[in-house]
């Protein structure tokens, strides 16, 4: 016996008598999940340059001046054949001081450099920049001593596994604030919601007396719930879109030129925050639903 | 009609409300219930309409033992029993012709339905003219009358009146009496839980007393006390 007209009726009249509470339900949605989707932009992009940083990690192995060419090219296709390496380049002596004079342009240093006492080298990216100890080990031996042909492995060792702390350590954080804000947001949408249905027991209670269903008295107040809970997202993703477009996107644009990072929630070229404004949307709507079925509950029980 | 079997009920606080209460009612009677306040009237008609469940014994309503019926069973008792209580609990946000409206919409009556039955029965009660007025801007006297057409529009063949005239005044209350006994006249059984010696003595109907949750007398053209 589903009754369209009725129940669309009731809930719009409900929400019209009872504006300054349903006012209120849709403000308390809308600032809420405003905060959990900025600051889900937010943790996006720092992520994001972290992985960025990680992804910049290599390991520079230098090699000795007397390395035969046989051990030369033996080295390469052996390390090549690892799973962790996404690239190798081999630098030689002559790549090596070319850059070295590049880069110290119009330096008092080249003139003390005589000859070329700079090693030939392999430089190696990583697809797991977390193994990175793992690959720098793999050029020593039983005694500790480094592999024949090898002088020295070079991959930043205390900075690689404090930037890996400091991911994982923000990372938890974010997850954990996420969680929180989210447990906030529903107790806080929780409550304006009751309210608005305690605002009403009366009429439940008449209901319930004269003999209508616990389903007849349920559907208004979850539709109402859920008008709520879609009204107020809605409005939260539209500020947020305005926020995001005209003030976030400087921020990722500073970002996107000085540090290469790809990985950004707005200008990224995957639909990050699409998905951040699709799920609001629904979890607005959810929460409404859910809200208000549980809310009833108490008051339905005549 | 209405029968009580052995029906004690005792609240969470182990307070005992009634004590083996044995009743029967008939089809078409007017039964006062009647016994001072904490007597156990009101708990009389809570279990008729399973707003709350018994601790032993059975209630039989149209042959019907209520006690064990499924909570999705309840709404369409109720649609068999109308109540009318002390506070009126009438919508304040709703017009007197919303308000008895409402009684029809949520057990899911047609429109043309309702434009037909509501100024009938709120003729019936007299308050034709105050249809589209607010409960706060009629009387006490009428308030109740809104009540009744709110619990008669269904024409439930069972009427319970919780105290019906505590609020009102001895000649409003009288009017109340009269309505009561009209629809009594029509058929519908009524039962009345009151305190007011005044009611009772003029009407000369079947009286039941209760004294700390016991049956203590039924007599059919009772007095309110001996």
């Amino acid at each position: 016996m589903f009754r369209p007209r009725y129940f669309f009726g009731e809930t719009f009249t409900g929400m019209r008598r009872n504006f300054l509470m349903f006012f209120t339900a849709i403000t308390t949605v809308a600032i809420t999940l405003f905060i959990v989707g900025f600051f889900l932009i937010v943790v996006y992009d720092i992520q994001g340059i972290l992985t960025s940083i990680k992804s910049q990690v290599e390991v520079a192995v230098y090699l000795r001046d007397n390395i035969t060419d046989e051990l030369k090219t033996y080295l390469e296709s052996e390390i090549k054949g690892w799973d962790e390496v996404a690239e190798i380049t081999y630098v030689s002596k002559e790549q090596a001081l070319e850059k070295f004079r590049k880069e110290n342009e119009g330096s008092e240093i080249l003139k003390e450099v005589q000859g070329n006492p700079l090693p030939a080298s392999f430089e190696l990216e990583l697809k797991s920049p977390e193994k990175v100890e793992q690959i720098a080990l793999r050029f020593l031996d039983k005694d500790g001593n480094f592999i024949e042909g090898v002088d020295e492995v070079i991959y930043g060792q205390n900075y690689v596994q404090k930037l890996f702390q400091i991911t994982a350590i923000t990372g938890s954080i974010a997850f954990l604030i996420i969680i929180m804000l989210l447990l906030a947001t529903v107790v806080l949408i929780f409550n304006t919601i009751r309210l608005s249905i305690h605002a009403r027991r009366k009429e439940i209670e008449v209901m319930k007396l004269v003999g209508a269903t616990n389903w007849f008295v349920r559907i208004p107040f979850i539709f109402e719930g859920f008008f709520e809970g879609f009204i107020g997202s809605l409005i939260s993703v539209v500020l947020l879109y305005f926020m995001a477009n005209y003030l976030l996107i400087r921020g990722e644009k500073a970002i996107a030129d000085t540090m290469h990072v790809k990985e950004l929630a707005i200008l990224g070229s995957n639909s990050v925050i699409l998905y951040i404004y699709a799920g609001l949307i629904v979890l607005g709507g959810l929460i409404g639903i859910f809200s208000s079925t549980f809310a009833l509950k108490r008051y339905i029980k005549i | 009609m209405i029968e009580f079997r052995n029906v004690t009920k005792i609240y969470a606080d182990r307070t005992a409300a009634l004590k083996d209460i044995n009743l029967t009612i008939k089809k078409g009677e007017f039964v006062f219930i009647v016994g001072p306040s904490g007597s156990g009237k009101s708990t009389l008609i809570k279990l008729l309409i399973r707003e709350i469940p018994v601790t032993n014994g059975a209630i039989y309503v149209a042959g019907r033992n209520i006690c064990n019926l499924k909570t999705s069973r309840v709404p369409q008792l109720r649609r068999n029993i109308g109540s009318v209580f002390q506070d009126f609990k009438l919508l304040p946000n709703k017009t007197v012709f919303e308000n008895v409206a409402f009684a029809l919409e949520v057990i899911g009556r047609p429109a043309y339905v309702i434009k037909l039955q509501v100024p009938q029965v709120l003729k019936l009660v007299g308050l034709e003219h105050k249809m589209s007025s607010y409960p706060h801007q009629i009387s006490a006297g009428e308030q109740q009358r809104v009540s009744i057409a709110r619990a008669f529009v269904n024409r439930p063949p069972i009427l319970l009146a919780d105290e019906p005239t505590g609020n009102l005044d001895p000649v409003t209350s009288e009017g109340i009496m009269k309505l009561l006994s009209r629809i009594n006249l029509i058929g519908t059984t009524v039962a009345m839980a009151t305190h007011d010696k005044n009611i009772v003595n003029s009407m000369r109907r079947r009286v039941v007393e209760l004294e700390e949750g016991e049956l203590i007398r039924d007599q059919k053209r009772g007095v309110y006390g001996i």
